[in-house]
């Protein structure tokens, strides 16, 4: 006898077997995130239909999407270059704080806060991204000298870098970058250092073409380059790796260098695009859902794009939701932790077939018999 | 010692299939009490679900297991456990951070306290391992401890357990030659108390040593079942692949060009600081195959290593074409022309998890290149992976298919055929044949036989002596990190080689013959 559920011996690799398990996991997040709402009052439909609208409605919507979408990309794009060399660095939240911290410093060039000299237009754009991604890049930098050269351990360094950062964009807030006045913040970037919108009745700023040329690097170098092969030996398999003639610890330190860049960038666009300012608290965690959303898009970073423009979209879209139906503001955030939990869960699915009765016969011999 | 007629356990016309293979077919086997009894055979002869058949692992389709003289039917490996039959895993299930003690009691059940009490436990085993010879810190954490003794400790938990039967499987694949012998005297003391112990290998001359029956399987099926004393290891390997062995490659004379490779009193330790190496020199001349014989452990991985510059020289020099590349990373050395086929096909020699194609590239990612070596060429690697499928007979669905999917046989074409395409001026190659069968091992020698012809020089480790008197040229045998001997492959004999690799010019005694296959 055929059972209806067969487990395969190894998980479905298709693109539609994976594609169709994450719909699934949304599908089932929704339902059950759903079925939540009704004892607040709230019917799931119309909650929902807000959510859409909100995120992906109308062309302001989605561009607010976008523009919370931007700094998800970069850090997903760091955690995929990072983690493929092998390394277990989850420091971006720093390199992000960091990365505003210096872009703002060259914005208000020329002011008491900033850097002390004028920096002519035509060279501002080049000055500025240079200065984040190096404040990045030395900031994932130091950590991952620490574990190439001495074997540290990468994680909790890493993690506990990030308060250090924090702790240094406060001090630099409250001391030398302080606006006049009570809070501690620096003073409103002018305008012409902001990025600018897309589109007029737009959010959206430049910042997204920023993540997207990132993308296209990220995916060129992983697939087309000898670096970016000699990058995923160095993960897969460092001893493979040393034979066959990589310079492991090389490899590693660039891509973590690269990745604290790239989560600089998250750090510009986020106080260039949108706050205007550096303040505390500016990057809300955002150095740990990039991680999150590298995970849902499987370190592949075409994959990065979609799934940062829905968890994005989520947001934007939840908090509508939650203002327009007065649901709790935690039913939100369980909406999204759901959605993660059962995208990565859908995993177990691909380890199953499906035996429609009446459907192909011919195919049970190489099933294990034995349970 | 003679084995009584007393029999201790009985495996009856067991057959076991999975899907369509049938592993196991109508095999019956009967261990005796106080025995070694050796289990022989090739890989998947079925001797490993045998073996698991009779710890309760799987279950038998057909056939039945007596013990004492008593049916027995084993749904896991507790019911074994309780009949007293006990097994030591080729890979040892310790759990790494506990203690030696822990580990031994894991899966006890208590008395009917319910109190763990680890002192007593630790007493009992240390009574244990005074009275079997077995040194032992019940204290100790696992993961500090060397193979050999983690090795005591699955021993000493079967005898905590009293197993009365002991199934090893592969148990001297890891050891030293000294904790082999350690082991063999264990084993030994044990079943002259009586306890019978099965030994699972495809090492002869192993079985030639310590067992006193021995059970050849072959392609699921029993093929013999003999008394060592009606026995040789010549027949035991004709009885073991069902025919003489004699793989034989076309030899053609051998025609050695100028020296390529030289070695020049290079010294190395090893990870713990351990001297592997001390004072060899070697010679290699294009167009020949330099033998490095010698039981494993002596050195030979840490030489293979040296010359890719993947562990470092402490002292001496390698020159290549007279060139000193002592101080050369292994990317420039490969670009000089050295290859190399290492020993642990799946750990180093390739990367698992990326397609057969990537895996053709490994070690050139620098020559498959266009546009200034910015990007990959991957039309050109496409071609250079198809050919090396086309050309080693490299059996697998397509090139992107996944490397680690491969047979050991047709992983290890696919990589001696990316190592000789680039046409190496040396070649280093360590076990080439190790866990193979015999189609592929004849396709790696015919491999090798035509890079020599070709004029490569090639430095082969092997511990089968086999290959080293086909193949070689010349033969060099290490005994502890030295070259014990040197000479002319139409000189050596298997005797005389066997000597020299249980240390006959160091010890005068020399002429251990349990080594000398």
């Amino acid at each position: 006898m055929k059972k209806l559920l067969e487990r395969r011996l190894a998980p479905a690799e298709s693109t539609g077997a994976l594609v169709l398990t994450s719909f699934c996991g949304i599908l089932a997040a929704f339902i059950i995130a759903g079925l939540l709402f009704i004892p607040f009052g709230g019917n799931p439909l119309s909650a929902y239909g807000f959510l859409f609208d909100a995120a992906f409605g109308s062309l302001r919507s989605f561009g607010l999407s976008l523009v919370q979408s931007t700094p998800l990309m970069l850090i997903a794009l760091a955690t995929i270059v990072v983690w493929r060399a092998g390394l277990g660095y989850i420091g971006f939240e720093g390199c992000f704080l960091l990365g505003a911290a210096a872009a703002s410093w060259i914005a208000l060039s020329g002011t008491p806060q900033g850097f002390p000299w004028a920096i002519p237009a035509l060279l501002y754009w080049p000055l500025v991204l240079i200065a984040a991604f190096l404040a990045g890049a030395i900031w994932a930098g130091w950590v991952g000298a620490l574990r190439v050269k001495f074997g540290g351990n990468d994680v909790l360094i890493s993690l506990m870098a990030n308060y250090v950062a924090l702790f240094i964009v406060q001090y630099l807030v409250s001391g030398p970058m302080r606006a006049p006045g009570d809070l501690p913040q620096t003073p409103r970037l002018p305008v012409e250092s902001w990025l600018p919108f897309v589109m007029n009745g737009m959010r959206a700023h430049w910042g997204i073409a920023i993540a997207l040329v990132a993308t296209v690097f990220v995916f060129w170098l992983m697939r087309a380059t000898p670096a970016g092969f000699e990058i995923k030996i160095a993960g897969l398999n460092p001893r493979a790796a040393r034979y066959s003639g990589v310079d492991v610890n090389r490899r590693q330190m660039g891509a973590v260098l690269l990745g604290g860049g790239l989560a600089a960038l998250a750090g510009l666009c986020a106080v260039l695009g949108v706050q205007h300012r550096l303040m505390e608290g500016i990057s809300g965690g955002v150095g740990f859902i990039g991680v999150v959303v590298a995970l849902l898009a499987r370190l592949n970073p075409l994959l990065v794009i979609p799934t940062a423009i829905l968890y994005g979209g989520l947001e934007v879209g939840g908090s509508a939701m939650q203002r327009q139906t007065g649901l709790p503001t935690s039913v939100v955030l369980i909406l999204q932790s759901l959605v993660v939990l059962l995208i990565l869960a859908g995993d177990l699915l691909r380890y199953y077939r499906i035996n429609l009765p009446g459907g192909r016969q011919s195919r049970s011999p190489l099933a294990e018999e034995q349970s | 010692m003679t084995a009584t007629a007393n029999i201790r356990v009985a495996l009856n016309n067991i057959t076991k299939r999975f899907a369509r293979v049938v592993a196991n077919d109508d095999v019956s086997l009967s261990i005796k009490a106080g025995e070694i009894h050796a289990l022989l055979g090739e890989n998947g002869a079925g001797k490993s679900t045998l073996m698991q058949i009779l710890y309760g692992l799987y279950q038998a389709d057909e056939g039945s297991i007596v013990v004492d003289g008593k049916a027995q039917r084993f749904r896991d490996p507790s019911d074994a456990i309780a009949c007293g039959i006990g097994m030591v895993h080729q890979e040892f299930m310790l759990v790494q951070p506990m203690s030696v003690v822990e580990n031994v009691v894991l899966g006890l059940k208590e008395r009917a306290s319910g109190v763990l009490n680890l002192q007593a436990a630790a007493a009992r085993l240390q009574a244990l391992s005074d009275k079997h010879g077995l040194a032992i810190d019940p204290w100790a954490k696992v993961q500090h401890l060397p193979i050999g003794v983690q090795q005591r400790v699955e021993i000493l938990k079967l005898l905590y357990r009293d197993a009365q039967v002991l199934i090893l499987d592969e148990p001297t694949a890891v050891l030293t030659p000294q904790e082999k012998a350690g082991l063999f005297a264990t084993l030994k003391s044990l079943c002259a108390e009586g306890r019978s112990v099965v030994i699972v290998t495809h090492k002869l001359y192993e079985i030639m040593a310590i067992a006193h029956h021995v059970s050849v399987m072959r392609g699921g099926k029993m093929v013999d079942s003999v008394d060592i004393k009606d026995t040789s290891e010549r027949d035991l390997a004709r009885r073991m692949v069902g025919r003489d062995v004699v793989l034989r490659v076309e030899k053609t004379p051998c025609q050695p060009g100028k020296t390529v490779l030289q070695v020049e009193s290079i010294a190395v330790r090893d990870a713990s600081g351990q001297q592997k190496i001390w004072r060899v020199s070697l010679n290699v001349a294009a167009g020949e195959i330099l033998g490095i014989a010698g039981v494993e452990g002596n050195g030979q991985s840490e030489l293979a290593e040296a010359l890719l510059n993947l562990r470092e020289l402490e002292a001496g020099r390698i020159l290549l074409n007279g060139e000193d590349i002592s101080d050369d990373s292994p990317a420039t050395r490969r670009s000089k022309g050295i290859s190399f086929i290492p020993a642990d096909r799946r750990g180093v020699g390739s990367v698992t998890d990326l397609s057969i194609t990537d895996n053709a590239m490994l070690g050139r990612q620098h020559t498959f290149t266009r546009a200034g070596g910015w990007l990959l060429d991957r039309q050109r690697i496409n071609q250079h992976a198809r050919d090396i499928i086309a050309r080693f007979a490299v059996r697998t669905p397509d090139a992107d298919f996944e490397a680690g999917k491969l047979s050991g046989g047709n992983l290890q074409k696919l990589i001696l055929g990316r190592e000789v395409a680039s046409n190496p001026s040396v070649l280093i190659v360590e076990q080439p044949t190790r866990g193979l069968d015999v189609g592929a091992i004849e396709s790696v020698w015919q491999g090798l036989m035509a890079a020599r012809d070709r004029g490569c020089a090639i430095l082969m480790i092997s511990a089968e002596l086999e290959e080293i008197i086909n193949l070689s040229d010349r033969i060099a045998v290490m005994y502890s990190g030295q070259i014990a001997g040197e000479m002319a492959a139409v000189d050596a004999t298997p005797e005389r080689l066997g000597e020299l690799m249980a240390g006959a010019h160091l010890k005068k005694s020399g002429g251990n013959h349990e080594e000398a296959a």
